[in-house]
């Protein structure tokens, strides 16, 4: 079973030294310094699936958000503003990224939550073929050429689905997965040329 | 002591507090909320008077009033240029920071602005009698980080602890959603003020005040309105290039004609322009033909600002209106089409920014009630970036994201031994740097020599809940923390406002001098005219040498006023009032007996003020 619950990491409080049991001390109301490079579902609290209840994530964002947003540390030292400003930040960059159907799968294949700029998944001369075509006559018959990238794009966004259903149903991995979101970006591209293309 | 909430307005400011567990506007001594964002200063360059005198003499010589200060906060000159033109206002030479002449000194809308929170935190001062421990000012949410930066920089001027910038909607917004319950509402906020537009989409959830979006127009509100309607009235006058006194005449007149055109189908002005008195009638029809192409220039912004929060104008379920352009019937007619519903106008909109204002002060002092029922989550309005090879943005924190937000960029060195590397940071949407504003440059140095790409430079951008981005580095291949110097592309560098401050304490006896020497010189020209006046009516009532030593102490009191010696003027002044009171008791002893011969002498002592 690959899904698991988020990890709550059993820690003390720099302060008073008592265990924490969250983001602020339950002891003496001190916000915690964030673990750098922390699993962002971990940070929401949320178990790490990708088929969610979006409303789910943004009631733990908006719970969080009332413990640690800076609003709560104005008249706190310095220290304890910088990390209300710190954790907010950073729970503000995990509800942007898991809400976000392709970041999600992305983050949860490679951990990443943005394409790298290079040295990606290398693609297959076929599909690049087919995208080349698409391209070439997005100018002509922009209507035509969204309506097959659309096609193109539906076949491959459920291609994702299945493999991260198999993934949650321990039955298959996330390998497979950038390379389809690599597809992705090159059908995206070319449903945005058409639509400009259109507008022309 | 109490923290204050400031609304620092394009044509007027408020200041408000919790008072009695409600958000209040304070008073001034006539009972007036609105302080006029207008600011006067004589030919000199010295501060002459703030808010309603400043305005009132703004079409008079032998002066400037400085009005609309807000349009030029954190712009860049050449940006300005035409604005300027068109307030006639002149400015220095100079690349970076927008400066007004006056006479022989430079003033930046920084320091204007200042003057106007100085203002309005000594009337804080006086209502809360103490002084008021932290401000929160309020900013078009629209305002780019050198808009915010300009702001918070004359907060400092001012000697004002700024607690938080708050969007301008996001107050609005605070102070309208404390009156709702239900969850997951969905708000718009359309917010026309004197010289700024913004749009807000917020949710409602939790008790989490969360903005989906914004949009807006940093460059557009009633002034504009009021423009079009004088650019017309000049016209009338034949007046093609009018200058600044006929130019402000024009727009008074125009925004008069305005506000009544709110209530009644027709107004009619009179004013005079260029020797000549141009007498107009104008119906509201005309006015809204007039006006109609500015009001539909706020529909793209409506219409961005949906489509970020991914709503459509049905899904919206209340909307709000803030600033007292709002309160144009063409404008509510326009927002009821655009949305579908009639807006909300319960509370005043020239006051319901200041009051969400002093909500989120009161939030932020730490004692609040407030504070464990609601929170407020705020986006950052556009997106920022750096500057890549060919000329291109990369984008690093896209707009309408959740601030506090943070990214972070690597880079490396391109020769051999380079120990420093320069980044670009530009805000806005457009592929191309040249269409970006560019907020600054950022130098790290103090890299080890290392050969070229070998060193990891982490640069981390952080914006913080006031919507401003903080820098910082670190080379990670050595450890080393990389030293940043910015470099503001426009508007003031941190040198600037530290010596401004430094002048400001060193000038501030200068400056109280100042103003007490133009109180003595407002004192003896009054002194002089009424004495004028009098002997060319009674000088009958003179006796003996009398006549003489009078026009010799007037002269020497006009002497006096032409030199900056308040001593001497006030001085000259007691005794000129000393020499010609036996004159004075005369006039008024003749007065007073003629009267009785007819009339009452309570009225007559009523009418010679006594």
């Amino acid at each position: 079973m690959t899904v698991e619950r988020a990890q709550v990491i059993s820690r003390k409080c720099w302060r008073c030294k008592e265990p924490t049991g969250g983001p602020v001390c339950s002891s003496c109301a001190t916000i915690q310094p964030p673990v750098p490079g922390a699993d962002l579902y971990g940070l929401l609290g949320l178990p790490r699936r990708y088929f969610f209840e979006v409303s789910a994530l943004e009631k733990a964002y908006r719970a969080l958000s009332r413990k640690v947003h800076p609003d709560r540390f104005a008249r706190k030292p310095a220290v304890e503003r910088r990390m209300s400003l710190q954790w907010t930040a950073s729970i503000n960059e995990a509800r942007r990224v898991l809400k976000d159907p392709i970041r999600r799968a992305r983050y949860l294949a490679t951990g990443l939550a943005d394409a790298p700029e290079e040295g990606g998944p290398v693609l297959e001369p076929d599909f690049l073929e087919q995208v080349f075509e698409l391209q070439m006559m997005a100018k002509a018959d922009p209507a035509a050429t969204a309506a097959e990238a659309s096609s193109l794009r539906a076949g491959v966004w459920s291609a994702v689905e299945s493999a991260l259903r198999a993934w949650e149903a321990d039955a298959g991995t996330l390998d497979g997965i950038p390379s389809l979101l690599a597809r992705l970006k090159y059908i995206d591209n070319i449903v945005s040329l058409a639509a400009s293309a259109d507008q022309d | 002591m109490a923290n204050i909430g400031i609304d620092l307005g394009t044509t007027h400011s408020l200041v408000a507090a919790i008072m009695g567990g409600k958000a209040r506007c304070m008073l001034d001594d006539d009972e007036r909320a609105l302080l006029p964002s207008a600011i006067r200063y004589a030919p000199d360059g010295a501060l002459e008077s703030v808010g309603y005198d400043a305005l009132a003499r703004s079409g008079e010589g032998g002066g400037h009033t400085f009005t609309s200060v807000k349009r030029f906060m954190g712009r860049a000159p050449q940006d300005v240029a035409g604005e300027a033109a068109l307030f006639h206002y002149k400015l220095a030479d100079d690349e970076r920071v927008v400066r007004f002449q006056v006479g022989e000194k430079q003033i930046t809308p920084v320091e204007i602005s200042a003057e106007v929170l100085r203002q309005l935190a000594e009337r804080a001062e006086e209502c809360l009698m103490g002084k008021p421990t932290g401000a929160v000012i309020t900013v078009p949410a629209y305002f780019d980080d050198a808009q915010r930066q300009a702001t918070r920089d004359a907060a400092r001027l001012a000697d004002l602890e700024v607690l938080r910038l708050l969007n301008e909607p996001t107050a609005a917004a605070l102070a309208y959603g404390l009156q709702q319950n239900s969850d997951g509402v969905k708000v718009a906020v359309y917010d026309l003020g004197g010289g700024t537009f913004d749009i807000s989409i917020l949710e409602l959830s939790d008790g989490v005040f969360q903005v989906l979006s914004t949009a807006g127009d940093t460059h557009l509100g009633g002034d504009d309105f009021d423009q079009a309607l004088a650019a017309v009235l000049l016209k009338q006058a034949g007046l093609a290039d009018p200058d600044g006194l006929n130019f402000r005449r024009a727009v008074r007149a125009a925004e008069q004609a305005k506000r009544d055109l709110t209530d009644s189908e027709e107004a009619t002005i009179a004013v005079d322009l260029g020797g000549q008195r141009v007498e107009a009638g104008i119906d509201r029809a005309s006015f809204e033909a007039l006006i109609g192409p500015i009001v539909e220039r706020t529909g793209a912004a409506c219409r961005r600002a949906l489509s970020d929060a991914g709503l459509s104008p049905g899904e919206v379920d209340e909307v709000v209106l803030v600033g007292g352009s709002t309160r144009v019937p063409l404008v509510r007619r326009y927002v009821e089409a655009l949305f579908g519903k009639p807006p909300h106008t319960d509370l005043d909109p020239d006051r319901v920014v200041a009051l969400g204002a002093a909500m989120q002060a009161d939030i932020l002092s730490g004692t609040s009630e407030l504070a464990d029922d609601l929170l407020l989550l705020d986006v950052i309005p556009l997106s920022l970036g750096l500057e890549i090879m060919g000329g291109v943005v990369e984008r690093l924190i896209p707009r309408c994201s959740t601030i506090p937000a943070n990214a972070s960029q690597k880079f490396t060195t391109h020769t051999d031994g380079q120990t420093s590397v320069d980044i670009h940071i530009l805000q806005g949407e457009r592929e191309l740097v040249g269409d970006n504003r560019s907020l600054g440059r950022f130098k790290l140095s103090g890299l080890p020599p290392l050969p070229a790409g070998l060193p990891r430079i982490r640069v981390e951008f952080l914006v913080d809940a006031d919507g401003l981005l903080r820098v910082s580095a670190r080379e990670e291949f050595t450890g080393t923390e990389a030293s940043i110097e910015v470099q503001p592309s426009y508007g003031l560098s941190e040198d600037e406002i530290e010596q401004m401050l430094e002048d400001a304490i060193d000038n501030a006896e200068t400056d109280v001098d100042e103003r007490l020497l133009i109180e003595a010189r407002v004192e003896a020209e009054q002194v002089l005219t009424a004495l004028e006046k009098a002997l060319a009516m009674d000088d009958e009532l003179l006796q003996s040498n009398e006549s003489d030593v009078i026009s010799q102490v007037a002269t020497a009191l006009r002497e006096a006023i032409t030199v900056a010696d308040r001593k001497r003027i006030a001085d000259l002044t007691h005794k000129l009032d000393e020499v010609s009171a036996p004159f004075a008791q005369r006039r008024i002893e003749r007065d007073l007996t003629l009267a009785l011969s007819g009339r009452d002498a309570e009225d007559v002592a009523g009418q010679l003020g006594m």
